[in-house]
């Protein structure tokens, strides 16, 4: 009877871990607000768009190397104004990036565009070859030589284009 | 301890009248007066008022009365001032309040204080706006379990409420959606901004010895190696608000019973998140935590000092803190735990407990007592 009982229990925790596996999203980012073409970015597919490293200190002191997407990219992708579109009015937008725990923080548009600054801000999400740590990632920004980290916002769930009112 | 028996409570309908002949016009033609929101120039002015709902005298007033009218539960004995007492800062002393069904509800009732700078509501943080917010006690089945439609009818019926209405929005008609935008309007004007600590960033009030540590302790996070102690609070309850709209896993639990936002999202990282609310008036607002687990501030102190449960969804905020080198919990010494609780006791805001203004509008209202 014992043994049965036990059986039982099995089945009941497996259908318990597979239902708990099959209501699990993967983690993603949405890009929104001022673009034209909006899109949701996956935690696996990050991987396949072209990354580019950057060496930053973490608040342990040490320098890490830190992969991912250039931000402005990935809103170039989603239609943002950038490049020869950034002017007029549109140097009025920011960008204002959330993390899960409900974190905010803004840049100008400007600040993430190639032809204001060659100043790299990525979205990483790799530490030093390895995927970021539970509490880090999988996504987070990373703003290369930004003396303080305040705005290497981790677990990163989107990014919202804004009009300054 | 002050002295909290209520007094005698008698009905004032000649309170009534004048107060509405006060907020507003009888013809309704012109547009009710808007309330003047006071708060210190340091909480800023992120404030959420949705522009289909301004702030005015008189849709604060119908708010108010509505706030504590138990007609709008399905059995006439629950209102909102029910599990939000005013003398608790709006909280009700209950690890989990009984709404009209008599069981308890899933989550412990929270303060209402400062909401005016507040976007997303419950523990979860699942509602937008208090508009959205008010609608779930009022429906839902185990609180006050009244649709919003019988709820219109039964005010309709209640000859108070015609004036009222009328001031607020011009005509008598009582629909589900003014219910809703009253009692957001009346919760905006909740401003706890007159504690000790308030008026010690104002310059009018010293703190002891004890609370100055204490404060020093809040705003400080540990660095062993440089001789820095902290208690790290200002992680997630800084600024002069103490409410930064953060959402952790504060590690209560390895295995959390109660998944937090983890139910809206889906994601495993969210396992276990929950609002970390305003330590405004912590003090009246026991017991502590999402699940009313904690009945004293020194078990939450003992909680974060010692007892923080490692899990995969742990905020990070929690993982590398510590007063011990290589210390794997903050490992605050006896005395600075007591120095941040004496320090939680200046954020109590005696005026905003017997404001008059916020109290159940059916009593005469006791004078505020003077701010110590």
């Amino acid at each position: 009877m014992k043994k049965y009982f036990f059986a039982l229990c099995l089945v009941f925790a497996g259908l318990a871990n597979a239902v708990a596996q099959t209501t699990e999203k993967p983690a993603s980012v949405k890009i929104s607000g001022e673009a034209t073409a909006p899109f949701e970015l996956k935690y696996p597919e990050a991987g396949l768009l072209p990354h580019t490293t950057v060496i930053r200190k973490d608040r342990d002191g040490k320098d890490h190397r830190y992969g991912g997407i250039i931000v402005s990219d990935l809103l170039l992708k989603a239609g943002v104004t950038l490049g020869k579109d950034l002017k007029g009015e549109n140097l009025t937008k920011y960008v204002m990036v959330e993390a899960s725990d409900g974190y905010q923080v803004i840049f100008a548009l400007a600040e993430l565009d190639k032809e204001f600054t060659d100043r790299a801000i990525i979205l990483a999400d790799e530490m030093d070859g390895k995927p970021l740590p539970a509490g880090d990632g999988p996504f987070r920004i990373i703003v290369q030589d930004e003396k303080k980290p305040a705005r290497c916002v981790k677990q990163v769930t989107g990014i919202r284009i804004l009009f300054a009112r | 301890m002050r002295d909290r028996k209520k007094s005698n409570v008698r009905v004032v309908p000649a309170i009534l009248c004048l107060a509405v002949c006060a907020a507003g016009f009888v013809d309704g033609t012109r547009p009710p007066a808007p309330y003047r929101l006071d708060y210190p120039p340091g909480f800023g002015n992120r404030i959420n008022i949705p522009a289909n709902n301004p702030t005015t005298q008189a849709g604060v007033l119908v708010g108010r009365w509505l706030f504590y009218e138990k007609a709008l539960s399905v059995n006439n004995r629950v209102s909102c001032g029910s599990c939000h007492v005013q003398e608790k800062a709006f909280s009700d002393g209950l690890a989990f309040s009984t709404g009209v069904g008599g069981t308890p509800v899933a989550r412990n009732s929270m303060s209402l204080a400062n909401l005016l700078w507040s976007r997303r509501f419950f523990w979860d943080g699942r509602a937008a706006g208090l508009e959205q917010q008010a609608v779930f006690p009022l429906t839902d089945p185990h609180e006050m379990g009244q649709s919003l439609a019988i709820s219109a009818r039964k005010i309709s019926m209640m000859p108070r409420y015609a004036l009222l209405f009328k001031q607020a929005y011009g005509d008598v008609r009582v629909t589900g959606e003014r219910i809703v935008k009253a009692i957001a309007q009346f919760e905006r004007t909740l401003i706890s901004a007159n504690s000790p600590y308030d008026r010690y960033l104002d310059g009018r009030y010293r703190p002891t010895a004890e609370e100055q540590k204490g404060l020093l302790l809040f705003n400080a996070a540990p660095e062993p190696t440089r001789a820095i102690r902290g208690a790290n609070c200002a992680r997630c309850h800084g600024g002069v608000k103490t409410y930064m709209e953060l959402f952790h896993n504060n590690g209560l639990d390895s295995l959390p019973g109660d998944a937090g936002i983890e139910k809206l999202t889906g994601l495993p990282g969210d396992r276990g998140r929950f609002k970390a609310p305003t330590l405004r008036n912590i003090a009246l607002t026991a017991p502590y935590m999402h699940d009313g687990r904690f009945n004293t501030l020194d078990e939450v102190l003992d909680h974060y000092s010692e007892h923080v449960k490692q899990s995969p969804s742990l905020s990070p905020v929690f993982r590398d803190a510590s007063n011990e080198p290589a210390g794997r919990n903050l490992a605050l010494r006896p005395e600075e735990k007591k120095q941040v609780i004496a320090f939680l006791h200046m954020l109590t805001d005696s005026t905003f407990t017997t404001d008059p203004r916020f109290s159940d509008p059916r009593t005469i209202p006791r004078k505020p007592k003077a701010a110590k």
